[in-house]
C-alpha cells in the first residue's frame, strides 16, 4: 500500500521542484478527507501543484477561476429552459467533480465563495430545493491570494475552518528554481503523468488512515495543544472541538504516510502549522511563527 | 466594571454577606440590622439600576447616621464584643455601597470573614460552627470567581471547598497545640445577660413548676465506670433549711463547716466528668453525695459543690461519688438550723404527728409512717396545684392534697421537724436523659427536682424523697418531657415505649452526642484540658509545646509540598520514566531533550551526535515509541525496553 504513496510523491516532486513537505502535506490533507488551502502570491505554482494532484490520482478535474463577479450558479449549476420537452432541466455546474480547483478565491463575493463552502460541508448541492449529491471522493483545493492584495474578500474564521490544512509554498530555493528554469514544460509534464493512485485505492487508504493508533499519551499532547491555544494569551481564540478533530486526523494520515500505524507527537509537529496556522490567526500567512509558541512550550512528552 | 462577568461576581458576594450577616439578627439591635439590610438591598439593586447607587454625599450622611446609631447604642459601653460587632457590621453595610474596584471586593470579603469570626462570640455551638464553615466557603468561592476568568459557580464552591479542606490538617494541629491565653476580663462575653434561669436559692412549693417542661439543658455526665440506676441519681444542689412557714431558704453553712465529722463512704465509686452549661449560680450540681473534685470546687457545709469562680462558662469538672454514706455527728448549728419553724405548729399538724406516732416512735418508724400517709391517703402528683397563698403546708395536707416534689419535701420536712427530728429541704436535679450515642446523661431543666433530708442516729444525713411514695414513676422511670403539658395528666415513659425507640429519638441522640463532644473537646479545649490531652502525649511544658507546634506546622506544609510535586510526576507512566532515564544517561554527552522534541527527533540528533551508537539509540527509540504509544504493549516488551536502558552506555572516550 505505502509503494503507492511513495510513488505518488515521487511523481509529484518532479512536476514541483525543492517542496517535497508541502506536497507531503497536500497529500496528508488528502488522505485525511480534508479540504485544501493554499495561499501564496502568484505564480509559485499553487495551480500546478492542484494540476498534478489531480492527475496522479486519476480524479475528474475541475478547475473555476473565481472573479469578483462570479455568481453561485457559475458554480453550482443552474436549470436552463427546454425549449423542446417545455421543461427546466439542470445543468450541472463545475462543482460536480471529484477534484475542484478553486483559482483565486477570496477574489469571489461572499456570495459565491459560501456556495462553495456549503458544498464543502455537505458533500451536496441543494438548487431550487432539489439535492444533489455530489460525486465520491470530493476534494476542494482552493488558492488565495494574501489578503493584503489588492481586490480581494478575506475569507472568513468560520470558513476558513472548512479548509484542514492551509500550506504556504513560498519561493523555491536556488537550486530548484535553477532546474526550474532549465527543465520541461510543466504543462506538457503534467499531461505526461500516470495515474498512481486509482480512486478505489485511495479511499482504501483513507479507511485505513481512520484506523491509525492513538495512545493516551498522545491524546494527552493533543489535549495539552488545544488546551494551550485556549489558555494562551498569544492566541485571542482557541481552537475549537472541530479543529482537534482536525488535527488529529492529519496527524494520522501523516504517520500513515510515514509507515506507521501510530501517531507519535511528531506527527502532531509536522501538521500543526498547516491545520492550526489559518485557524489562530487568519490574516497571518506564517504558520510556522503562529505555532511556534505551542511547540516551545508544549512539552512533547 | 459592569461586564457581566463583574454582575455575577457581585451577585456571589452580596448574597454570601447576607448570609454570613445572618445570624447576627438575634444578636445586634434591629435598628442596626435594619440599617445593614437597607445598605445590601440597595446594593443589590444597584446591580441592575447603577445610577441609583448613593453619590458620595449621600454616603456621608449615611455614615454620619451610621455613627448616631452606634453611639446611641452604646449604653453598655465602647468596649468588648457587642460594640465591636455592632460596628463591623456597620461598616460593612456601609462599604458594599461603596464597591467600585476590584480592591473595595477584596475588603469587603475579608470584613465578612471578620464578622464570620465575630458570631463565634456569640455562639459556640456545632450547628452554627458548620454553618460558619458553609458561609466561608462560599466567600472563598467568590474570591475564586474573582480571579478567575469565567464564573462556573460550582466550580468555583468546588475550589473553595477544596481549599479549605486542604487548610484542616493544619488548622487542626494549631488549634491541638497553639498555647492558650485565659481571656482577659472585659472579653468574658457579657454572658451574664444570658446565663440559664436555674433553680434558684430560695422555694416557695410552686415556684419549679415553672421548670417544670423546660428542655433547657444544665449539664450532662460522663461515667467513666459504673453508672448508678436511677432512683441513685440525686444531683445535689442547695439546701434550704430555714422557713418562715411559705418560704425556704439557704442559711450559712460557713458557720458549722469546720466542725463536720467527715463523712464514710461505702459501696461503688461513681467517677465522672461533669460538663456544666453557663449558669447564674455558681452550683456545681454533683451526684449525691461527692466525695473527691478537684480545685477550683469548694463543698460547703450542706455538701454541696461549689465553684468559687465564674458560673457564666460551660466548664468541666471531673467528680467521684458515693450514694452510700455515712454523715456521722450533728453539730449544734446544725440541729438549730435543722429544727427551726417559723412558729408553733398548729394544732391539727399536731395532731397529725401524734397520729403517725411522731412523738412517742423512733424516727424511722415515723419516716416511713409519714410516707405511708402520703401513698394512702388521697395524694396525687400534679405539676398545676391549686395555688395555696395561706398556710401553704396545712391546706396542702389537709385540703388540696396535690402538687409536685417541693411540695411534699417541704410538708414532709416540716412534719419532721414539728417531731423535733432535723430535717431540711435538698434541691436539684433527679435523673437525667441517658443517650445511648454517647454514654452520657443529659439533665435538663425539667429534671429539677426537691426532696428532703433527715438527720437519723447513726446514719447521719439521711435522703427521703417524699415525691417517690407519691409517685414512683417520677423517680424509677423518666419523664417523657415530649409528652408533658402543664395541666395535663403527666405521663410516665414505661419500659415499653422506652425499647421502642423511634429513628427521630436515634437521630436527636446522635445529634446531642455530636454536640456533646464538640463542646467538650472543641469549645471547652482550654488551657487546663489542653495541658492535660498534652501530657498524655509527653508534652509537658510550653516550650515543647511550641517546638512540637512548629515541627508539626513545618511537617505538613513539607508533606503538601512533596505531594505537589508527587501530584505532578505521578502522570508520568514507567516507560516514560526509564525514557527520561535514558535521556539523563545522554546528558554527558552534551545532548539535552528540549521540551518540544518527541523521542524521533531527539533520536535524530543523538545519532547526529554519537554515530556510533546509531543502533542502540535506534533501539530504544523504537521500543519507547511503541510501548508508549503503539496499539500492543506487552509486560515482555517493557522488560526488554528497561534493559535496553539499563545496558546503554556512553564510550567512556566521550566522557573524558
Amino acid at each position: 500500500m505505502q509503494k503507492y504513496t511513495q510513488q505518488l510523491l515521487d511523481s509529484a516532486n518532479q512536476i514541483i521542484l525543492g517542496k517535497e513537505h508541502k506536497i507531503r502535506l497536500a497529500v496528508c490533507c488528502l488522505l485525511a478527507r480534508g479540504h485544501l488551502l493554499i495561499e501564496d502570491i502568484p505564480g509559485v505554482g499553487k495551480t500546478t501543484l492542484a494540476h498534478t494532484l489531480a492527475k496522479l490520482l486519476g480524479l475528474h478535474y475541475q478547475r473555476i477561476q473565481f472573479t469578483s463577479d462570479i455568481l453561485p450558479a457559475d458554480i453550482l449549476g443552474s436549470s436552463v429552459f427546454d425549449g423542446k420537452s417545455h421543461e427546466f432541466t439542470f445543468h450541472p455546474g463545475p462543482v460536480f467533480n471529484q477534484m475542484i480547483l478553486a483559482d483565486e478565491i477570496n477574489r469571489a463575493t461572499p456570495k459565491a465563495q459560501s456556495a462553495l463552502l456549503e458544498a464543502m460541508e455537505e458533500y451536496q448541492v441543494t438548487i431550487e430545493g432539489k439535492t444533489y449529491p455530489l460525486p465520491k471522493p470530493f476534494f476542494v483545493i482552493a488558492t488565495q491570494n494574501p489578503s493584503h492584495q489588492i481586490g480581494t474578500f478575506p475569507l472568513p474564521e468560520s470558513q476558513l475552518d472548512r479548509f484542514l490544512m492551509r500550506i504556504e509554498l513560498g519561493y523555491p530555493d536556488p537550486k530548484a528554481e535553477r532546474a526550474l528554469l532549465t527543465g520541461q514544460n510543466r504543462h506538457s509534464l503534467i499531461e505526461s503523468l500516470p495515474v498512481q493512485l486509482p480512486p478505489e485505492q485511495l479511499q482504501q487508504m483513507q479507511n485505513l488512515v481512520t484506523q491509525v493508533h492513538t495512545a493516551n499519551a498522545l491524546l494527552d499532547y493533543c489535549q495539552a495543544i488545544i488546551n494551550f491555544t485556549r489558555e494562551s494569551p498569544e492566541y485571542h481564540c482557541g481552537l475549537s472541538p472541530r479543529a482537534g478533530l482536525a488535527l488529529l486526523n492529519a496527524a494520522k494520515a501523516w504517520a500513515f504516510l510515514d509507515q506507521r500505524d501510530a501517531v507519535i507527537p511528531e506527527d502532531i509537529q509536522a501538521v500543526l502549522p498547516a491545520v492550526a496556522g489559518h485557524r489562530l490567526r487568519s490574516g497571518h500567512t506564517n504558520s510556522e511563527a503562529i505555532v511556534a509558541p505551542i511547540l516551545d512550550k508544549v512539552p512533547a512528552l | 466594571m459592569n461586564t457581566p462577568h463583574y454582575k455575577n461576581i457581585l451577585i456571589f458576594l452580596l448574597t454570601s454577606v447576607g448570609l454570613i450577616v445572618l445570624p447576627h439578627v438575634a444578636n445586634i439591635p434591629p435598628a442596626m440590622f435594619g440599617f445593614f439590610c437597607l445598605m445590601l438591598g440597595w446594593r443589590f439593586a444597584g446591580i441592575w439600576q447603577p445610577q441609583y447607587l448613593p453619590t458620595t454625599r449621600l454616603l456621608y450622611f449615611l455614615m454620619l447616621f451610621a455613627l448616631i446609631l452606634l453611639v446611641s447604642h452604646q449604653h453598655r459601653g465602647l468596649l468588648g464584643r457587642d460594640a465591636g460587632t455592632n460596628l463591623f457590621i456597620l461598616a460593612l453595610g456601609l462599604k458594599l455601597l461603596e464597591i467600585k474596584t476590584e480592591r473595595d471586593i477584596y475588603l469587603v470579603v475579608f470584613l465578612a470573614f471578620i464578622v464570620a469570626a465575630s458570631l463565634f462570640l456569640y455562639q459556640q455551638s456545632l450547628f452554627m460552627a458548620a454553618y460558619i464553615l458553609a458561609v466561608c466557603c462560599v466567600l472563598f468561592a467568590t474570591l475564586v470567581a474573582i480571579n478567575s476568568i469565567q464564573i462556573h459557580t460550582r466550580a468555583a464552591l468546588k475550589t473553595a471547598a477544596v481549599i479549605l479542606l486542604q487548610a484542616m490538617p493544619m488548622a487542626t494541629v494549631i488549634f491541638v497545640l497553639f498555647p492558650r491565653v485565659e481571656a482577659p476580663r472585659w472579653m468574658l462575653f457579657e454572658e451574664k445577660n444570658k446565663a440559664k434561669i436555674g433553680l434558684s436559692d430560695s422555694m416557695e412549693p410552686g415556684s419549679i413548676s415553672d421548670l417544670g417542661t423546660s428542655e433547657e439543658l444544665v449539664f450532662r455526665v460522663k461515667f467513666t465506670g459504673a453508672i448508678p440506676p436511677p432512683k441513685y441519681r440525686y444531683w445535689r444542689g442547695p439546701v434550704l433549711s430555714y422557713t418562715d412557714g411559705k418560704r425556704w431558704t439557704q442559711t450559712n453553712s460557713q458557720r458549722f463547716k469546720a466542725q463536720l465529722a467527715k463523712p464514710s463512704y461505702a459501696g461503688t465509686a461513681y467517677s465522672y466528668t461533669l460538663l456544666m452549661e453557663a449558669q447564674e449560680k455558681n452550683w456545681v450540681f454533683a451526684l449525691d453525695i461527692p466525695a473527691q473534685y478537684a480545685s477550683p470546687l469548694e463543698q460547703n457545709g450542706h455538701y454541696q459543690l461549689i465553684n468559687p469562680e465564674n458560673p457564666h462558662k460551660r466548664t468541666e469538672y471531673q467528680i467521684t461519688s458515693y450514694t452510700q454514706y455515712n454523715t456521722g455527728y450533728l453539730t449544734q448549728l446544725e440541729y438549730q438550723d435543722s429544727t427551726q419553724l417559723p412558729s408553733e405548729p398548729s394544732d391539727k399538724i399536731k395532731q397529725l404527728v401524734s397520729q403517725l406516732h411522731g412523738f412517742d416512735d423512733k424516727p424511722e418508724n415515723f419516716i416511713s409512717q409519714t410516707l405511708n400517709h402520703f401513698k394512702t391517703e388521697d395524694f396525687h402528683y400534679t405539676l398545676t396545684p391549686p395555688l395555696m397563698e395561706e398556710n401553704p403546708i396545712e391546706s396542702f395536707l389537709f385540703n388540696t392534697k396535690r402538687g409536685f416534689c417541693s411540695h411534699y419535701a417541704s410538708a414532709f420536712v416540716y412534719l419532721m421537724r414539728t417531731a423535733h427530728i432535723p430535717a431540711r429541704v435538698v434541691t436539684g436535679y433527679q435523673g437525667g436523659k441517658f443517650n445511648t450515642v454517647g454514654n452520657f446523661l443529659e439533665i435538663q431543666q425539667a429534671h429539677a427536682h426537691a426532696w428532703a433530708e433527715v438527720w437519723i442516729e447513726n446514719q447521719g444525713w439521711a435522703r427521703v424523697d417524699p415525691t417517690a411514695a407519691v409517685a414512683p414513676e417520677r423517680i424509677e422511670q423518666q419523664l417523657d418531657i415530649n409528652l408533658l403539658e402543664l395541666g395535663s395528666d403527666i405521663r410516665f415513659e414505661t419500659s415499653n415505649s422506652q425499647q421502642q425507640e423511634n429513628w427521630l429519638k436515634q437521630m436527636s441522640q446522635l445529634w446531642n452526642n455530636a454536640d456533646y463532644q464538640w463542646q467538650r473537646w472543641v469549645v471547652n479545649y482550654d488551657s487546663s484540658n489542653q495541658s492535660d490531652f498534652l501530657s498524655s502525649f509527653g508534652i509537658h511544658d510550653f516550650k515543647a509545646m511550641m517546638k512540637w507546634l512548629m515541627a508539626l506546622v513545618g511537617l505538613i506544609t513539607v508533606l503538601l509540598a512533596l505531594l505537589l510535586l508527587y501530584q505532578k510526576k505521578k502522570a508520568i507512566d514507567p516507560a516514560l520514566r526509564l525514557y527520561q532515564q535514558f535521556c539523563q544517561k545522554l546528558q554527558p554527552a552534551g545532548l539535552i531533550r528540549t521540551d518540544r522534541e518527541g523521542a524521533m527527533d531527539f533520536a535524530q540528533r543523538a545519532k547526529l551526535a554519537l554515530p556510533e551508537q546509531t543502533e542502540a539509540i535506534d533501539h530504544i527509540t523504537n521500543a519507547f515509541i511503541q510501548l508508549h504509544y503503539g496499539r500492543v504493549s506487552t509486560r515482555e516488551d517493557f522488560v526488554t525496553f528497561a534493559k535496553l536502558v539499563g545496558g546503554f552506555k556512553l564510550n567512556d572516550r566521550r566522557l573524558e
